[in-house]
């Protein structure tokens, strides 16, 4: 073995690393989407394999990990964790349904717009968490049956969620993999997300909303709704308020302050955490820090970490640049044809398989191109193409994310049956009206 | 080897044909929030009708999905309202209502077991037999105090 090369000698049985990384690659993607799995064990389970066979070692395995991606969620998951507790959300929805005089169409419009607004600056799984039982609440107390709400919501969480740096986990781990802000997410992104939020509105009035309608009796139920009582925690909802400003005013200057996304998002956790925290007992603090530590995602948290590991492997292995060279063979190298498809593909894909897995191999793949491409700064449309793709497409099936399940879950919970066939019927062609108004954005944008 | 039993053999039931109405007067009647249901052939235990359980269906679904809403202080449904809803289950069979009971044991639990689960917050336990499943008593909070101090000891 002596004068071999390291990584080469090592991998189990002396078999090509390509071979053993691609295989353990498919393996466990093939199981992530069989859904028989917690997709956690999974992937650390394959990122682990691929340490013990030998195609990585663990510190090449810990430098896989990009760990602003996996800070950034966890300091907004914190955050969250303790707004949520001071009510914030349900005011915000009571208030927004007296706004439009408890009209079930002003309704839906409104619980979308507050959807969308949450999501794109935290969580889609933790704002429709939040908002769908609010809105179960309303329609229930309207006599109305609740599935367009919830389909709307549906809609507006991953339509929201696209506008912004932190709004989804794929815009996440792209503007930490490119470098981008969440200013240049704003101003690229977010001018195309509002005009696909209206357009996706109008289709759902024609289908479900002129027929919705409430009686006055009920319609008065919901307007002697106390927002103000669903305030539990004033000071908390303050304190809360301010350090959701001063982190997004961090992400905002991020530039000019030189810091990065996941330090300025745990700081604020940090911050949050001590104001809610400070003069406690001792038992309060740690019930109170145990709460939002443990309510944080880590079945999220511990998949991202694998499937970053995973991707390296395969990127090591070299399959990622075989790849990249395969899309760049069926686009004919064209710049224009190479974006484009990436925001089809992405789309289509991402209705059926988590995105999260498919954008991580996508990073690499899409840097690897930048070369052929005329280098980072011709790559920009591409990420826009990514993001765009991977979580719009999200919207055209019942699993294609994870907040459509969660709201589908919800919805079980309460009595009102959401069915796959029956939510992809609308849900998949509305999908491919927003990836047709993107193609359009970035064609006339960046083309 | 024979101890005094602390559970109560004479106890309220209900059958799983009889309406919630009837159930509500059995509570009222004999002052207890938690009947067992048995069925009406052979006396086995069906499951427990709660009061929990009863008002569940007084208050909104989403409340009781466990997340989002937290509290109810914002809304003001009236007395009234609930009444009104209240006059629309009166007539179903306690046979929609049942839940599983949250804990049973058998005539010969030790005692300490039985102080353990009503110390856990688990009252109105039922005491069925395990040889055929039929309920055979209650034990109650209030039976063990008797026990523990009444003139049973």
């Amino acid at each position: 073995m002596q004068g071999e090369p390291a990584h080469a000698a090592s991998v189990l049985f002396g078999l090509p690393p390509l071979l053993v990384a691609t295989t353990l690659f498919v393996v466990t993607y093939l199981v992530i989407m069989s859904d028989r799995l917690n997709r956690a064990i999974v992937a650390l389970l394959g990122a682990g394999a691929l340490i013990l066979v030998g195609v990585l070692d663990q510190h090449e395995a810990m430098r896989a990990v990009d760990w602003n991606t996996l800070g950034l969620l966890l300091g907004m998951m914190l955050i969250v964790n303790v707004t949520r507790r001071s009510g914030l959300f349900q005011y915000v929805a009571i208030w927004s349904a007296k706004k439009v005089g408890a009209d079930p169409w002003g309704i839906l419009l409104m619980m979308s717009i507050v959807t969308a607004v949450f999501s794109a600056f935290l969580d889609n799984v933790t704002t429709v968490l939040l908002t769908v039982p609010v809105t179960m609440l309303i329609t229930e107390e309207l006599e109305v049956k609740p599935y367009p709400f919830l389909f709307a919501q549906i809609f507006a969480s991953n339509i929201g969620g696209t506008a912004t740096l932190i709004g989804d986990p794929p815009n996440i781990m792209i503007g930490s993999a490119a470098h981008l802000t969440f200013n240049d997410f704003g101003v690229n992104l977010a001018p195309i997300i509002v005009v696909i939020m209206a357009a996706t509105m109008v289709p759902l009035y024609f289908l479900w909303g002129r027929r919705l309608s409430a009686s006055p009796e009920c319609r008065k139920r919901v307007m002697n709704f106390h927002e103000g009582e669903a305030i539990t925690d004033p000071r908390l909802l303050r304190q809360s308020l301010a350090v959701i400003a001063l982190v997004i005013a961090g992400f905002m200057l991020q530039r000019q302050i030189g810091i990065e996304p996941a330090t300025i998002a745990i700081f604020g956790a940090a911050v949050l955490l001590l104001l809610d925290n400070l003069g406690k007992d001792s038992e309060t603090q740690s019930k109170n820090v145990h709460g939002a530590l443990s309510e944080a995602e880590w079945i999220t948290l511990m998949f991202f970490l694998g499937l970053f590991v995973l991707v390296y492997g395969i990127q090591k292995a070299g399959l990622i640049d075989m790849m990249a060279q395969g899309l760049l063979g069926a686009t004919g190298g064209d710049y224009k044809v190479t974006t484009l498809a990436i925001l089809w593909a992405s789309a289509v894909l991402s209705a059926f398989v988590d995105n999260i897995p498919f954008v991580a191999t996508m990073l690499p793949l899409i840097k690897s191109m930048g070369p052929a491409l005329g280098g980072d700064q011709a790559l920009l449309p591409l990420w826009w193409a990514l993001s765009l793709g991977a979580c719009l497409g999200g919207n055209g099936t019942l699993i294609g994310a994870s907040a459509n399940l969660v709201v589908a879950g919800l919805a079980e919970r309460a009595g009102t049956s959401f069915r796959f066939l029956e939510y992809l019927k609308v849900a998949f062609p509305l999908m491919l009206v927003s990836i047709v108004l993107s193609h359009v954005y970035v064609w006339l944008r960046y083309l | 080897m024979t101890s005094p039993v602390i559970f109560n053999r004479n106890f309220p039931s209900l059958k799983a044909t009889e309406t919630v109405a009837d159930a509500v007067r059995r509570m009222l009647d004999d002052r207890v929030s938690d009947l067992p249901v048995v069925d009406a052939a052979g006396g086995r235990l069906v499951g427990m009708f709660r009061l929990d359980r009863l008002y569940a269906t007084l208050l909104p679904k989403a409340v009781l999905i466990g997340y989002g809403v937290p509290d109810l202080a914002f809304v003001s449904d009236t007395l009234g309202q609930l009444r009104e809803k209240m006059r629309e289950i009166e007539h179903l069979p306690v046979r929609d209502f049942v839940v599983r009971p949250r804990d049973v044991v058998a005539p010969d639990t030790p005692p300490l077991e039985i102080v353990l689960l009503l110390h856990q917050g688990i009252n109105n336990i039922p005491v069925v037999d395990p040889a055929d499943g039929k309920l055979v008593g209650m034990v109650s909070a209030r039976d063990l105090l008797n026990a523990l101090c009444g003139e049973g000891g």
